[in-house]
């Protein structure tokens, strides 16, 4: 009878650490955001309950209604664009055979460096002295102000993580393209289905659970776009970059107002939850 | 269809797709490029450049501030890769194979965690660690991010598969609960925790907002935080460039040496 008792005893010390890790730094904070949110709260640590003060204040922030624009329509240009980027190299390593492992070599690679680097690296390329506009000089265009015109900012930006974190979403949809029974393909052949046929009717359909899941994620990650942003337009031209999480940084650790970011951080809090709800309402239990 | 015209399809699509490929490595190419330009001389995209000198990269390498954020991001990464797949190892060894009150409940918690987007928390856990005084400390930097909920996860999920004969078999031949986990859970799950190892070091090898806002001096700064510091207005695009270069390598290293392993266990696990 003694492993009765021990199997718990057990069982709870091996997760102690991860339980406390938890407790301390994932559960507390998740609390102490909404508790926050309901305070003035400044960086020598005095605060004070002022009620629903900070969501009235944000609903009349003429500055957070354009971040959240400003974060809407980068994740309506970010979404479709890597989506079709990574679905598109995906057919396209499916395809080729040639030297296959070569190429998803190089179009993966950028996935493993940081969003730092790659903001780094872009703020040289969309420069006026910088590679593009270098190019466009040979051939007798440009100069574009790719980071400092309002209208191109957001769309400059979004190349950069499309760029940065395609590979991802192309390695899951070329393991969903994958799972496609080869024979249905094969049938459609000697029916007489051309390759768009094939695509349209076969592959769209039985991919559209593993579309749907990488839609899902980097619509999180649209939203939650914040180190290019940093790195290359600091918010601007005229806070035509100012994303949520700008914001949230901006209040924080800027203005030192930490109730109020706090405040920034539940809208966030509230949109993940949102989109994670919808993956799950659409794909159904068991996939966690 | 022949296998001659089969051929003939193909080759436009290889072309797409080699050019697509350079396309995507080419910023890599100018950056590298760009590094090895002797200061001031004119490089890409106007010219290519006339000599190639390793110069700026040994200048970098002796700055003190460059040396103090690569270590700083060692320990970082390091630390964090240690400490999380010792802790993740263990409790999704006793979520998957062990019964005790409150099992489920704490598991479904975790999990429920992951909804809730880091940025979300940021305030009020610089707060705490603030309070505590682990701003520019390594604690401060490295302890509030050891709670990953995906290692938890993945880790159960792996032990989940593991036949249980084999820790009844030890149970049995009465070996303790230390010996169970060092004998049996760590040697079997090697390959899991490789992948875990490889992606827990990205993470915090790139990881940006957290070490932004704790580590406010060199001494706790970290490469991707060190880098951000580096304006064009002050310093030369050619010693930028071989600073980002110098940072990446670590990225790189691992990608050569274990890309067929990232590949796989993103395609296996959607793990991101």
């Amino acid at each position: 009878m003694r492993h009765r008792l021990r199997d718990p005893v057990a069982g709870l010390l091996f997760v102690l650490p991860v339980l406390v890790l938890f407790l301390i730094f994932r559960i507390f904070p998740s609390l102490g955001a909404a508790g926050m949110s309901l305070t003035d709260w400044n960086i020598g640590g005095e605060w004070s309950f002022i009620g629903a003060d900070n969501y009235v204040r944000l609903l009349d922030d003429v500055n957070f209604w354009l971040s959240l624009r400003v974060t809407l329509v980068y994740a309506a240009i970010y979404v479709p664009l890597t989506v079709v980027v990574s679905l598109g190299t995906a057919l396209l390593l499916n395809q080729v055979v040639f030297m296959r492992g070569l190429f998803r070599g190089m179009l993966f690679l950028p996935y493993v460096t940081s969003f730092v680097l790659a903001g780094v690296i872009w703020r040289w390329i969309y420069e006026f002295d910088g590679l593009i506009n270098g190019l466009l000089a040979h051939a007798g265009l440009g100069p574009v102000a790719f980071l400092q015109e309002t209208s191109l900012v957001l769309p400059a930006l979004a190349v950069v993580s499309v760029w940065k974190g395609f590979g991802y979403s192309m390695l899951i949809l070329l393991a969903g393209i994958k799972s496609i029974p080869a024979s249905y393909l094969e049938a459609a052949t000697v029916d007489g289905a051309g390759a768009w046929q094939r695509f349209r009717r076969i592959t769209l359909p039985l991919l559209k659970p593993t579309l749907f899941f990488v839609l899902v994620i980097e619509t999180i990650s649209a939203f939650q776009v914040f180190d290019t942003i940093y790195v290359m337009t600091g918010g601007g031209p005229a806070r035509a970059s100012y994303s949520l999480i700008y914001g949230i940084y901006d209040h924080g650790f800027r203005s030192f107002d930490f109730g109020y970011a706090a405040t920034w951080g539940m809208v966030l809090f509230a949109i993940v939850l949102v989109v994670s709800l919808i993956q799950r309402r659409f794909m159904g239990r068991g996939e966690v | 269809m022949t296998a001659a015209a089969a051929r003939r399809v193909r080759w436009p699509l290889i072309a797409l797709l080699g050019l697509l490929s350079v396309l995507t490595v080419s910023p890599f190419v100018a950056m590298v490029v760009v590094a090895l330009t002797p200061a001031g001389k004119p490089t890409v995209p106007s010219q290519w450049p006339d000599s190639l000198t390793f110069d700026n990269l040994t200048r970098v390498l002796s700055s003190s501030g460059f040396v103090d954020w690569t270590l700083n991001s060692v320990v970082y990464s390091v630390v964090s890769v240690v400490v999380i797949l010792l802790t993740a190892s263990m409790a999704g060894y006793a979520f998957a194979k062990k019964r005790f009150p409150g099992r489920d409940a704490m598991f479904w918690t975790f999990l429920a965690t992951m909804m809730v987007p880091f940025q979300a928390t940021l305030i009020p856990t610089f707060v705490m660690v603030n309070s505590l005084n682990g701003v520019d400390t390594f604690w401060g930097l490295i302890v509030p991010t050891l709670a990953n909920a995906q290692a938890v996860f993945l880790m159960r999920q792996f032990i989940l598969g593991l036949p249980d004969e084999l820790f009844d078999a030890a149970k049995v031949d009465g070996a303790s609960e230390l010996r169970v986990y060092l004998t049996i859970v760590v040697p079997l799950t090697r390959p899991i925790m490789a992948t875990l190892g490889v992606f827990v070091f990205l993470w915090h090898w790139n990881d940006f907002l957290w070490p932004l806002v704790v580590g406010q001096s060199d001494a706790t700064r970290t490469l991707t935080v060190g880098l951000t510091t580096l304006r064009t207005e002050e310093t030369q695009l050619s010693l930028l460039m071989a600073s980002a270069t110098i940072s990446v390598v670590p990225c790189l290293l691992v990608f050569f040496l274990l890309q067929r392993y990232l590949v796989n266990s993103i395609a296996m696990t959607g793990f991101k």
